[in-house]
């Protein structure tokens, strides 16, 4: 735009505005989007009945967690459907469904900025949020799953007595490295993101416990042109290093399946089929999300359908490739006349006692995702909250049905059966229940949508400057 | 300078001397590890192994047996002889199974004996044992074991009952004995005997009878029946070109068991490279060749060439109308045969002919008296006697004295004293030893109704017991046995050749053996077992007119556990005369179910009932753990509708329960119902099992009474045989109908099985190929007195026992890389050897023509084979290995093992073996269901039908079910022993994220516990799934057990959340080393030039795994790789000087250069350590397999 970044003549505040790319609804200003947004944090609106149902649900199933996981420090693995074939069950299918649904957010905020989508925007903080919570939720896996959990610090390269590092060929150990990583990364990404809100939240907290709080982590943002000029550069950094984050935490995640010589897991396709997937998750879980921000706070005219569309097409691409992912299995798997990969394959969609499995994969990751080509179902909330179950139902049964594999291996005396106990649902009914947990009181207390990115997306003449300053500033 | 040193504290409580604070100081692992253990599961371990804290206080009594824990560890003061701490000490000694005696070396540590293992100088073990003895040292453990003599009706010391029997005898004396009655299991103890033949001459009217439950009555009266006197058969298998086995499980479970399968077996271990010298089996021409007729799909029937399954009933017609065939005159008629076994008749009685002398027929113990007098008759006829059979006199006791009979019976005998007992003519019953007529007498004795009359009639019963059993209950005096391995006493081998017994504990319990129980009633006032022995022994010293002094001799004999010269001599007995058998047919009634009741593989007929070890083995063939059940085939449980039932989700065919399932069975429970009796079992569907037929396995349904028989649920483990058993059918129950007798109550239950999949799914785990395409593949050079045999063309590998076709295209760069293969040998030498000299052979191929010729075969003909070659060394065995110090590593060698599946016959033993040795924990049938059994060798077994061409094709669950229930007949069955395959590039070690399993420079593939933290990524990257994790705390921690004393101290015991496997007994390899390294330069050791420099020779066959030294069959083989590379050396003043040519083969690597060997999986590229022999046939050509479809391998 060749307009000035910076309008003196900036309109009273009074004046509202419509955005035509149906990014946001209903006529705003910088002071309703700053009130819509920073109200909820500052308690000026009532909590609304669902929030309080949706994390009262959250904390219930999060007690579960937690007597799940002491009941499991205190038995051992063997309280989980573990046995001798199946030596992995449910808690990897859960790490790897919550790492992959944490990728759209990452996603969002990096990518997206970097290819200047305005319609990240509304969708980036909260989806970083998500982004934070589920990779949470998904390290209490790999740590609880071990034998040994008190010992989970030998996964560390530190200096020690034993004179010991980790074995570097192993994707465990490259798990532990990515996945810190990007926790860390997104986080701090979040973070940065925060710190003007803090600042406006701080500027407009009526309570004493507010001001500190949100003063506190405002670090003493003044909004000078400095602080506008060093913010920007540390966003598109952090822009910058999200960004190979995104593919590479999931491709370590599939290198924990790829690198064995497991029948089905050694294969070369999983890291972009991984990524894939991951994304194609992560927007789903983006649309059940928005679905409640947008109905407990009325936030369409910021989250409008324009955003809901927009997921439902992403999810519409990942999903393609998924499938043509499950394609390839098959196809390497018959093309590449080993014994083992394709009678596993055979055990795998027919003759296995997964194979229901298998098709329920099938049908709710590929099949019923193709109803988004129709602008109907992209453009209804039900329909598209309803896909995206189908995808997350679908995406859950995809690592299981990877996970299951094991049962039927290379040597057939030992096939056998994998069956979760109690104890591996409670596990993640809980890690669901802390997610939930955790989102609401986000929701609640933190700003669920960037301010300071919204009302940079009004229109210059509304006194924003039509898309984000960091975007258009990098140009 | 600082005159005083201050004392320097850690800590507050330290320093005040805190009871925590000595806590902490005794705590093995003060944090983490022993926090976590968990008391419910511990509580669930200990009722498992049968653990109670009262034995505790018992062991309390004895201060040299307290738990090492909770003793203090004082240095000796004056150090005992023979004992050095950690270092075992050897006793020979003998385990007896049946009255019949086992020679073992029992491994003791500091006066805890931990493992057995065969004593080779006994002929029935030569140093192999059978899995019952492998578990001989939980039993002394045995924290259920009774602990105190007892007395019903008030307190009881063993004096007291001393007392109590003095009166009984002198009350007796005046009735000249006619009250007393004694029952003991089948005896062969000459010292007993002799005690007997005392008391009885004291007593002269009193009556003792031998019962045992499975016992060999049926043999003993058909030798009867055959010749007029009872005499011992005993066989020479390893004569034998020719073996019929009808029924007989003589590979396992008979007296000369073990001997038998060392003897049959090394006919069947076929190799190129033959060596006799060195036991290395036997050239593909000399192969023995076995039929097996069965009911059960036995490990014979696994091994034998041809195999058919028949109802009891008609094995015995098919031995009648080959008896006829080979023109055996009188013998009485057969009954009907299938079409199948007819067309056997002919083909065998002509085979079996055709081998005069080489030939033999076995008859199965439980077969008719009628069959074993047709079988004396059919090996008369073939000449086997004095050549394969082998008659001598009984070995049992009193078997050819005035009461014979009555020892023949013993269920005939127990018929007469049930009698007498509700008759009130029993003054006082003894109950020695192992006899549990409550349990096992046939059940329409209603011995317990007997046992309750003569208390009514406060008659006293005395009960000599390791454990309080269902007899013991009726008895008002209880006497507490000792274990076999805390006594003196001797025991007569299958052949007559006595071994003693010596005590490598003091009894735990303070028990008492039937020979002090013999000696109280003969009013002895000493009751030194010793001197006992020694009595006897001495008599036949003096009668013997042996050399020497008596002591010297006694010393030898307590050293090498053998007594010489008291193997029974063969003697003649005559043409057996079939004139006293019964005429009429053996009764074969069309769809009439017969029960065939057989001893169980594991817990025998109940006696090792709470023997953990036992109950978790799982049972050869079924892979059953925990349970009997009703085994019948396919077709039979079809016709019960126990049969498939097709599951939706999946596809998956079920047979009869969960079929994929690994350890967990749900199967049907069927009741029936015979004479008023009614017992109910669960259905266990085996593949081969003769249709119309079931075998119901005796030993369980116990009286719950002991933490490990009463099960999980308290109520006791599987279900009682007995109860349907009687004394008309003793052993074979027929006449069954389903419907009326039979019928499925609907009701389901979970059986412990280990492996769920019976087919291979054409990936040929288990290979097998005959002899004729073993020859047809060679070319035979003949030397007159010897052949050597070359493979055609450039292969170095039969195509039987070549990868999966899948793999085909790149088997000979698969077998290059199969560690001591002939390719791989050459591919090291191209790579790391001397470079080829110009104009002379490349040195690959000389190394190549090694594979099979140099070091191995030399002619007797003078002619020289063997030529000398530089070997060439691996040097990427320094690579594989973590440990940075390479210079000084003086880890060159290469272990390897071969297991040679022609000669498996999967009885289990080794599993058994590696439980003792590795201090593997037993975990319970739940967590057996969950697929979670812990042992570190199992026994793979796999069926093939014709349809699947041996297991080369894929088939739809429906069609498999389908074709193994129509074609029980040609139902071929393949057992295969799995051990961690060690592999050089091993899957699971590049998984690991903490390094937890890693090479070490010798090439094993090593697993850290310390180290491991539990993220069983190796597990799932095994392709073998040979590793095992713990799950819960399987492992007792507890230090108030017993339990704790049976593990062997040279083998960590493992915590919860960490993986586990088999290490190719590491432990062994090390001390071999350690004590290697110690008598470097000695006179005993010979030293070596090595890559690595001069180094002590560790010898072949020095180390024996535990599974090795085990197993009877000899099938399994360990040593090193590189032992051909070295070269003998002598010390010449300071430096040493070559002595010789490289050593020649070590075995292992022999069997590796076989053309049969192959590596399982090697197509993945593991290279794995272990490798495999094809199993070859011998099939007879006249009589068609069943299997003859192309590709049937």
């Amino acid at each position: 735009m060749a307009q000035v970044l910076f309008a003196p003549d900036a309109p009273p505040e009074h004046t509202v505005y419509t955005d035509d790319e149906q990014l946001i609804g209903g006529e705003q200003n910088l002071v309703t989007i700053g009130e819509k947004i920073g109200n909820v944090c500052l308690g000026e609106i009532t909590t609304p009945k669902g929030w309080w149902m949706c994390f009262l649900f959250g904390f219930t199933l999060l007690q579960g967690l937690v007597v799940a996981v002491a009941y499991l420090f205190y038995m051992g693995l063997g309280i989980w459907g573990l046995n001798s074939p199946v030596f992995w069950g449910l808690a990897i299918v859960n790490f790897v469904w919550w790492i992959g649904i944490g990728h759209a957010g990452t996603l969002i905020s990096a990518i997206l900025l970097l290819m200047h989508q305005k319609w990240r925007t509304s969708l980036n903080r909260f989806a970083e949020a998500m982004t934070i919570f589920a990779v949470m939720c998904a390290g209490i896996f790999p740590l609880i799953h071990m034998g040994r959990p008190w010992l989970a610090y030998w996964l560390f390269p530190f200096p020690n007595n034993f004179a010991m590092w980790p074995q570097f060929r192993s994707p465990l150990a490259w798990d532990v490295f990515a996945v810190s990583t990007y926790f860390t990364v997104s986080l701090l990404f979040w973070y940065v993101g925060l710190v003007p809100d803090f600042a406006y939240l701080r500027d407009h907290a009526k309570t004493r416990i507010q001001k500190l709080a949100y003063g506190f982590f405002a670090l003493g943002w003044r909004g000078s042109a400095i602080h506008w000029r060093r913010y920007e550069k540390l966003y598109l950094l952090l822009a910058g290093i999200g960004t190979p984050l995104v593919f590479s935490v999931h491709t370590i995640v599939s290198f924990d399946f790829a690198v064995s010589i497991v029948p089905l897991w050694h294969a070369t396709i999983f890291p972009p089929f991984f990524v894939a997937g991951a994304i194609f998750a992560g927007f789903a879980m983006v649309i059940w999300l928005a679905v409640p921000l947008r109905h407990f706070y009325g936030m369409t005219d910021l989250i409008t359908m324009k955003h809901m569309e927009l997921c439902g097409k992403v999810m519409l691409g990942t999903g393609l490739l998924v499938s043509y992912g499950y394609f390839c299995e098959l196809w390497f798997a018959w093309y590449g006349q080993s014994e083992y990969e394709w009678g596993t394959t055979l055990q795998r969609i027919w003759y296995g006692p997964y194979a229901w499995a298998y098709w329920m994969l099938i049908l709710t990751n590929t099949l019923i995702p193709q109803l988004l080509w129709h602008p109907y179902f992209r453009k209804s909330e039900f329909w598209l909250f309803t896909l995206a179950g189908s995808v997350h139902i679908g995406m859950w049964f995809e690592r299981y049905v990877i996970v299951t594999t094991l049962s039927r291996d290379q040597l057939p005396s030992s096939w056998g059966r994998y069956q979760p106990t109690i104890w591996d649902y409670m596990t993640f009914l809980g890690t669901i229940g802390f997610f939930i947990t955790m989102f609401f009181l986000f929701v609640r207390f933190l700003p669920m949508i960037s301010i300071t990115e919204m009302r940079e997306l009004l229109p210059l003449k509304a006194g924003g400057r039509g898309g984000h300053a960091v975007m258009e500033n990098a140009k | 300078m600082r005159k005083h040193e201050q004392e320097q504290w850690q800590s507050l409580d330290q320093y005040f001397g805190t009871p925590a604070f000595h806590q902490t100081l005794k705590d093995e692992f003060p944090e983490d590890a022993a926090e976590w253990l968990d008391p419910v599961t511990r509580r669930r371990f200990l009722q498992l192994s049968g653990a109670s804290i009262a034995l505790a206080t018992a062991v309390g009594c004895n201060p040299s047996l307290k738990p090492m824990s909770e003793q203090k560890a004082l240095q000796y003061v004056k150090k005992p002889e023979q004992i050095t701490t950690g270092v075992p000490l050897f006793f020979a000694s003998t385990i007896t199974l049946g009255g019949f005696g086992l020679g073992i070396l029992g491994k003791s540590y500091q006066g805890r004996p931990v493992k057995v293992e065969g004593n080779p100088s006994h002929p029935a073990s030569l140093g192999s044992t059978d899995l019952y003895t492998q578990a001989a040292t939980l039993g002394v453990y045995d924290p259920d074991r009774a602990k105190t003599c007892l007395n019903r009706n008030g307190t009881a010391t063993w004096d007291k009952v001393k007392g109590t029997l003095t009166q009984i005898v002198d009350a007796q004396r005046a009735k000249r004995g006619a009250g007393l009655r004694i029952v003991t299991e089948a005896v062969t103890s000459p010292t007993f005997a002799g005690l007997m033949d005392e008391l009885q001459k004291t007593l002269p009217e009193m009556k003792w009878i031998q019962y045992e439950a499975c016992g060999l009555e049926n043999a003993t009266k058909g030798a009867r029946l055959a010749f007029g006197k009872y005499v011992s058969t005993s066989y020479k298998l390893g004569e034998a070109d020719v073996i019929l086995s009808a029924d007989a499980d003589f590979l396992c479970s008979s007296p000369g068991g073990v001997r038998y399968t060392r003897d049959a077996m090394a006919r069947r271990k076929v190799r190129i490279t033959n060596d006799a010298k060195r036991r290395d089996g036997v050239a593909p021409d000399a192969m023995s060749r076995i039929y097996s007729v069965e009911s059960m799909t036995s490990g014979v029937g696994a091994v034998a060439d041809h195999r058919l399954p028949l109802k009891p009933t008609e094995i015995e017609s098919l031995l009648r109308e080959i008896a006829k065939e080979l023109g055996i005159q009188g013998v009485p008629a057969a009954g009907p045969l299938p079409e199948n076994a007819k067309a056997w008749v002919k083909p065998v009685a002509k085979d079996l002919a055709s081998r005069s002398g080489k030939a033999v027929v076995v008859v199965g113990d439980h077969l008719s008296d009628t069959a074993h007098a047709v079988g004396h008759a059919i090996n008369h006829k073939l000449g086997a006697v004095g050549k394969t059979v082998v008659y001598t006199d009984p070995v049992q006791v009193g078997m050819n004295g005035p009461n014979a009979d009555r020892f023949a019976d013993g269920a005939a005998a127990l018929k007469v004293l049930t009698d007498e007992m509700k008759a009130g003519t029993v003054d006082a019953l003894l109950l020695l030893g192992n006899v549990n007529p409550v349990y096992s007498a046939p059940a329409d004795l209603d011995f317990a109704a007997a046992m309750k009359a003569m208390n009514e009639q406060k008659k006293p019963c005395f009960r000599l017991s390791s454990h309080e059993d269902e007899t013991s209950l009726y008895c008002e005096w209880f006497i507490n046995e000792a274990h076999q391995l805390e006594m003196w006493g001797d025991a007569r081998a299958y052949d007559g050749t006595v071994s003693l017994q010596q005590p490598m504990i003091a009894s735990i319990v303070d028990g008492k053996s039937t020979l002090e129980v013999l000696s109280a009633l003969l009013l002895k006032p000493n009751n030194d077992l010793l001197a006992m022995v020694q009595a006897t022994w001495q008599a036949h010293f003096t009668e013997k007119k042996l050399e020497g002094s008596f002591d010297d001799w006694w010393f030898k004999v307590v050293e090498s556990g053998v007594i010489e010269g008291t193997t029974f001599p063969a003697i003649t007995v005559g043409e057996p005369k079939l004139t006293d058998l019964p005429t009429t047919a053996p009764a074969t009634v069309k769809d009439e179910i017969e029960i065939v009741f057989r001893p169980d593989p594991t817990i025998y007929d109940g006696r090792f009932a709470n023997n953990g070890w036992l109950q978790e083995v799982p049972k050869p063939m079924t892979s059953l753990t925990w349970d009997n059940a009703l085994i019948m085939s396919p077709a039979t449980a079809d016709k019960l509708q126990c049969g498939m039932t097709f599951n939706w989700f999946g596809g998956e065919a079920n047979f009869g329960y969960r079929g994929g399932e690994h350890g967990n069975m749900i199967s049907q429970i069927v009741e029936i119902k015979v004479e008023g009796r009614t017992v109910e079992a669960a259905v266990f569907i085996l593949p081969g099992h003769a249709d119309d037929c079931i075998t119901f396995h005796l030993g369980y349904g116990r009286f719950p009474k002991g933490a490990v028989q009463a099960g999980e649920d308290g109520k006791g483990l599987g279900f009682n045989a007995n109860l349907i058993r009687t004394s008309k059918a003793r052993h074979v129950l027929g006449g069954l109908r389903i419907g009326s007798n039979l019928t499925k109550t609907g009701r389901k239950y979970h059986l412990g099985c280990v492996q769920g999949q019976v087919s291979m799914e054409g990936r040929r785990p288990a290979r097998h190929g005959t002899v004729a395409e073993m020859t047809a593949a060679m070319t035979v050079v003949d030397h007159g007195n010897h052949k050597h045999y070359h493979m055609k063309g450039d292969s170095h590998a039969f195509d039987f026992a070549n990868n999966p076709n899948s793999a085909a295209a790149e088997r000979e760069i698969l077998r290059t890389f199969l560690p001591g293969t002939p390719e791989e040998r050459s591919r090291l030498a191209m790579q790391y050897g001397p470079k080829p000299e110009p104009g002379t052979h490349p040195e690959f191929a000389h190394i190549r023509d090694a594979g099979y010729v140099d070091n191995v075969a030399h002619g007797d003909d003078g002619e020289e084979h063997a030529r000398e070659h530089k070997h060439a060394h691996d040097p990427r065995l320094i690579n594989l290995t973590l440990i940075a110090d390479h210079e000084n590593n003086k880890l060159y060698r290469r272990w390897a093992m071969a297991i040679d599946l022609g000669a498996c016959v999967g009885c289990t033993a080794c599993v058994a073996a590696c439980v003792a040795e590795n201090n593997i924990p037993v975990i319970g049938k739940t967590e057996v269901t969950r697929g979670r059994i812990m042992h570190w060798i199992r026994i793979d077994r796999y069926f093939a039908t014709p349809a699947e061409h041996g297991g080369t094709e894929k088939q739809d669950m429906v069609a498999r079910w389908k074709s193994l229930a129509d074609n029980t007949a040609a139902v071929e069955s393949f057992v295969m022993p799995l051990p961690c395959q060690q592999c050089e590039k091993a899957p699971c070690e590049v998984v690991c994220p903490v390094a937890a399993t890693v090479h070490s420079a010798d090439g094993l593939n090593s697993m850290v516990y310390n180290r491991c933290v539990g993220t069983r990524y190796c597990a799932n990257n095994c392709p073998y799934k040979v590793r095992r994790f713990n799950f819960l705390q399987y492992a007792n921690y507890s230090t108030g057990t017993s339990l704790n004393l049976v593990n062997n101290p040279d083998v960590t015991v493992r915590t919860r959340g960490v993986m586990e496997k088999c290490t190719y007994c590491v432990q062994r390899i090390r001390n071999a080393e350690i004590e290697a390294e110690r008598e470097c330069d000695t006179p005993g050791r010979q030293m070596v030039r090595t890559p690595m420099g001069i180094r002590p020779l560790i010898y072949d066959g020095e180390i024996k795994t535990a599974c090795q030294a085990a197993c009877p069959a000899g099938a399994i083989s360990f040593g090193d790789l590189n032992y051909d590379q070295y070269v003998p050396v002598v010390k010449q003043g300071e430096k040493y000087v070559d002595a010789g040519r490289h050593n020649g083969f070590s075995e292992v690597s022999r069997w590796k250069l076989e053309p049969t060997g192959y590596g399982v999986l090697a197509d993945l590229n593991t290279m794995p350590r272990t490798s495999y022999l094809a199993a070859i046939k011998n099939p007879n050509p006249e009589l068609a397999p069943p299997t003859a479809v192309k590709g049937s391998h």
